[in-house]
């Protein structure tokens, strides 16, 4: 099933899914991100590193749509998708995933999961009465792939539960599963592994390595260094709202700047978590 | 026909017509998350708009209204809808595209004042304070109904549209659409993140429930014959708001419980009660006071209502349910915090 | 051009009236995050409170009743607070729930005032008035004294927000109720206080309407909801200089134009004023960064 490539990546490649360029966003004065330049590599795992405060998850934010940033550009294959309305950027194809999860706790397991599908014909008023065959029909289908994900993520049996009485670490995984639902070409993770237990960071990792090895890239914000060395295919660090640096984690570590920003801190204060 | 089977089947029409008006608002509330504190204004619109393309025309009728078009039956009642919906894609362009939720609930009542406040100040419009009467009844010449025979006529008609309606939003809410507009309810953020446009949904949510809302308040000047502004002072969405809270946010069978409880029993049965000597309108205020109370108790005790929303269950299972479902990936770590979670151990799944 | 004068006259004892509801009003949405619709309801009972003191049983002097009234206010809605309104606003995340309970609660008091005074129009005790010229203007001396106490209390709030240590810790509590908190500020505290101040300035409101208008009726402070609800948002919501600045503006344009137009439509102006300010300004002339 997984290809577990351990970290044996080749560099990034020219081909990006996604690319921005001195990206700016202050909150009330407050300058959180000050310029982030990286391209996300096609087909590859990018993680998304920088020490606390570093803008990482407002970057996240801008680049979902969900915040608008002050100045700079981003695109998405050709396309210039810069300040662009988040659903918009959703039909490109990019998804995303909460740090902290924001599950819709009112539906079940299984409806989070078809919320996601993209132009569900069933979602026009008129279709629902002047062609319910149709609807009938791709909600089956989408029903039958829903259940077939819950599967894989090992959530199948909990389809039928409200969303908001699953435990941090299934909805965690649920996040995952109705992003892939949508069958995107990119998936923004923001701290997938955050306050879950070790085996479920592992089996986290899993899933991720299969989504890649499906042809989807992906882009990952992570503090554990030991997770980002074992399926991160590229690594892009910021600090102070910059990129400071971009690169394979063993060429990072050899990066002064990088060592002093973050790596160093990490490195020596040691315990995974 | 008796005093008492008239009182009867006046309030067997008020339980039909506020189901129709809970399910209206239930959509909006209930399954889109849409605090429209304006609701009774959209039931107000659709009123007079009905009843006035049902009158004759104005000169000679002694009163002033626009429209005087004569139209028959479900006509006059769709068109009472349709106009409910103009002014919900007007409140919708102007306020729900702009503004957060409580803020939103201000300009909304606001909305419901300044609308009551034209249609009591301009005359030509519907008749000012005086409110449009003498409404035709329905059918009543054709079946040649009485006085009498004509409100268990209505009563019953109303159940058939009400039926009808039910019919409708009950697919509605089982389809696709349904499902996007609770989860723009649970988080409107996650939904525009999955590809939904927010405000589209929000705007055919608005357009569906004033409809129903304008159907609604149709059915009642052709029920009484009358309508004025008393008959829907903003408070009165009050009244909605509790028929869906009481009965069961997102449930269409709660609402009609709530109608039930609220509509029929509290607020409609205790207007047949004779004055207390020397106090008129006494009872009527304890009454409004009583729903106020009940509703505040229900909320604490039982927010979810008296038939709370249902689990939509998975509508088949998987045929080829692989057998290592919820572990297989479960890598043998020892949980170090202590915790003695049981771990599966699997060769196969292990990289 | 009298008449214009005169009723920019009227337009700032309007506008007076409106600066004391809607600051009240904005002081307390500050600090609780929901809009309390019984507000209107509020002004009404102070009204009628000032009303027992006035006509039915003390006799006091107009004044001293409004002051008395509108205190009594302040600890009813002290009370409603500390049994009512904050254990809902503690046990739902969503504020709709004590937001709809607000609403409840605007019934309850709307029909308990009807029950007790029915729905007759009463007024006030007050020596005959005489009216006094200033410049162009032309108004009753008791217009002057609505006048001075909107003055003074808006001087009195200012000045509280400003200097004293309970300013600095509403301010800080509108702005991040968690931060508030965790820097050791007593919000339970505070949120009682602003209640008191939302009360009191609802129930002098109320009076000061019922006198300046020449009556009360039991939904007389329903009907203004709006227009304060006018004022708050053009301001602002949650800004109190919002409030005051919203207060004046809507005041002096209801008032100057019902001198040109039907009177009836004051209301529909100040919609139009609103509904300028949302599609040109939707988070108010006053917006504060996290608010609106």
């Amino acid at each position: 099933m997984a290809e577990t490539t351990n970290g044996g990546a080749t560099s990034p490649e020219s081909v990006f899914a996604l690319r921005c360029q001195e990206l700016k966003k202050s909150f009330q004065g407050v300058m959180a991100v000050t310029g982030a330049t990286f391209d996300v590599p096609q087909g590859m795992i990018t993680a998304l590193i920088g020490p606390n405060g570093a803008g990482k998850t407002t970057v996240v934010n801008i680049l979902s749509g969900m915040m608008k940033s002050d100045s700079g550009h981003m695109q998405i294959g050709s396309t210039d998708v810069t300040n662009w309305e988040s659903f918009k950027i959703a039909r490109l194809g990019l998804m995303r995933t909460f740090q902290l999860s924001r599950e819709l706790g009112g539906l079940t397991v299984l409806e989070n999961l078809l919320v996601a599908p993209q132009h569900q014909s069933g979602e026009s008023l008129l279709n629902i009465f002047f062609r319910p065959v149709l609807v009938k029909r791709e909600e089956r289908e989408n029903t039958e792939r829903a259940l077939e994900i819950l599967n894989t993520y090992g959530l199948y049996d909990l389809r039928d539960t409200r969303a908001r009485e699953l435990s941090g670490g299934q909805k965690k995984l649920l996040e995952i599963a109705r992003g892939v639902m949508a069958s995107p070409k990119i998936l923004l993770l923001d701290e997938p592994m955050a306050g879950v237990n070790p085996a479920l960071i592992d089996r986290i990792g899993g899933y991720i390595l299969d989504l890649k090895a499906q042809g989807m890239t992906i882009l990952m914000v992570e503090h554990n260094l030991n997770v980002v060395e074992k399926i991160c295919d590229h690594v892009i660090v910021l600090a102070e709202g910059r990129t400071l640096a971009t690169g394979r984690l063993s060429e990072l570590r050899a990066n002064q700047d990088v060592v002093q920003a973050y790596l160093g801190e990490v490195i020596n204060a040691s315990p995974t978590r | 026909m008796s005093a008492m089977w008239y009182y009867v089947f006046t309030l067997v029409f008020f339980l039909f017509d506020y189901f129709i008006l809970a399910m209206g608002l239930n959509i909006q509330y209930g399954e889109t998350g849409i605090l429209n504190f304006a609701y009774i204004g959209f039931v107000a619109v659709g009123a007079y708009v009905t009843g006035a393309t049902s009158l004759p025309n104005a000169a000679g009728t002694g009163q002033q209204y626009i429209l005087g078009w004569g139209l028959p039956f479900p006509l006059n009642l769709l068109l009472g809808g349709l106009a409910a919906c103009l002014l919900a894609v007007f409140v919708a362009l102007i306020a729900l595209r702009r503004l957060r939720t409580d803020y939103l609930a201000v300009v909304l009542i606001s909305v419901s004042l300044v609308l009551y406040d034209v249609i009591n100040n301009y005359v030509p419009l519907f008749n000012g304070a005086d409110g449009l009467y003498n409404v035709p009844e329905p059918f009543a010449s054709v079946l040649k109904l009485t006085t009498n025979s004509f409100v268990p006529f209505f009563a019953a008609l109303t159940g058939v549209v009400a039926l009808l309606m039910w019919w409708v939003m009950s697919r509605i809410t089982k389809s696709p659409l349904g499902r996007t507009l609770r989860a723009i309810r649970d988080d409107d953020g996650v939904a525009a993140t999955l590809g939904k446009g927010v405000f589209r949904y929000q705007l055919t949510s608005m357009l569906i429930g004033s409809f129903y809302a304008g159907v609604g308040g149709g059915l009642i000047i052709q029920f009484g014959g009358s309508f004025n502004p008393t008959a829907w002072l903003p408070a009165e969405t009050f009244v909605v708001f509790a028929v869906i809270l009481v009965g069961g946010v997102g449930n269409n069978v709660g609402l009609l419980v709530g109608a039930l409880l609220v509509e029929t029993l509290l607020i409609h049965l205790p207007a047949f009660l004779p004055d207390i000597p020397g106090h008129p309108g006494l009872i009527e205020y304890i009454d409004t006071i009583v729903v106020g109370v009940l509703l505040m108790v229900m909320l604490w005790f039982r927010p979810q209502g008296v038939v709370p929303e249902r689990v939509r269950r998975s509508p088949f299972s998987l045929a080829t349910r692989s057998s290592k479902t919820l572990d297989d990936r479960a890598i043998i770590v020892p949980t170090n915090d202590g915790e003695s979670t049981p771990v599966i151990q699997q060769e196969t799944a292990n990289g | 051009m009298t008449l214009f004068w005169l009723s920019v006259g009227f337009g700032f004892v309007t506008a007076s009236v409106l600066a004391i509801s809607a600051v009240g009003l904005s002081l307390q949405f500050g600090i609780t995050n929901y809009i309390n619709f019984a507000y209107g309801d509020f002004m009404a009972l102070g009204a009628y409170f000032t009303y027992i003191l006035n006509a039915e049983y003390l006799h006091l002097n107009i004044w001293v009743a409004v002051l008395g009234g509108s205190l009594m206010m302040g600890i009813l809605a002290v009370l409603l607070n500390q049994f009512l309104l904050s254990p809902f606003a503690r046990r739902f995340s969503k504020t709709f729930y004590v937001m709809i309970v607000t609403f409840g609660l605007s019934l309850i008091i709307l029909n308990t005032i009807y029950s007790f005074w029915g729905p007759n129009v009463r007024t006030y005790v007050m020596p005959l008035e005489h009216v006094v010229h200033i410049g162009p203007f032309l108004l009753t001396r008791d217009q002057i004294i609505v006048m001075f106490v909107a003055v003074a209390l808006m001087i009195g709030i200012h000045l509280m927000l400003k200097t004293s240590r309970l300013g600095k810790s509403m301010r800080a509590m509108s702005d991040n109720t968690t931060l508030a908190m965790t820097s050791g500020i007593d919000t339970r505290r505070i949120t009682t206080i602003t209640w008191f101040l939302s009360g009191t300035m609802a129930g002098i409101a109320g009076s000061v309407l019922g006198i300046t208008e020449g009556n009360l009726t039991p939904a007389a402070g329903e009907l203004f909801l709006f227009v304060i609800f006018a004022a708050v948002i053009v301001g602002g919501v949650g800004s109190i200089y919002g409030a005051m600045a919203g207060a004046l503006l809507i005041g002096l344009a209801t008032e100057i134009s019902a001198a040109f137009i039907n009177p009836a439509w004051k209301l529909d102006v100040a919609f139009v004023i609103l509904i300028f300010a949302l599609l040109f300004r939707p988070s108010g002339l006053f917006a504060r960064p996290g608010k609106g």
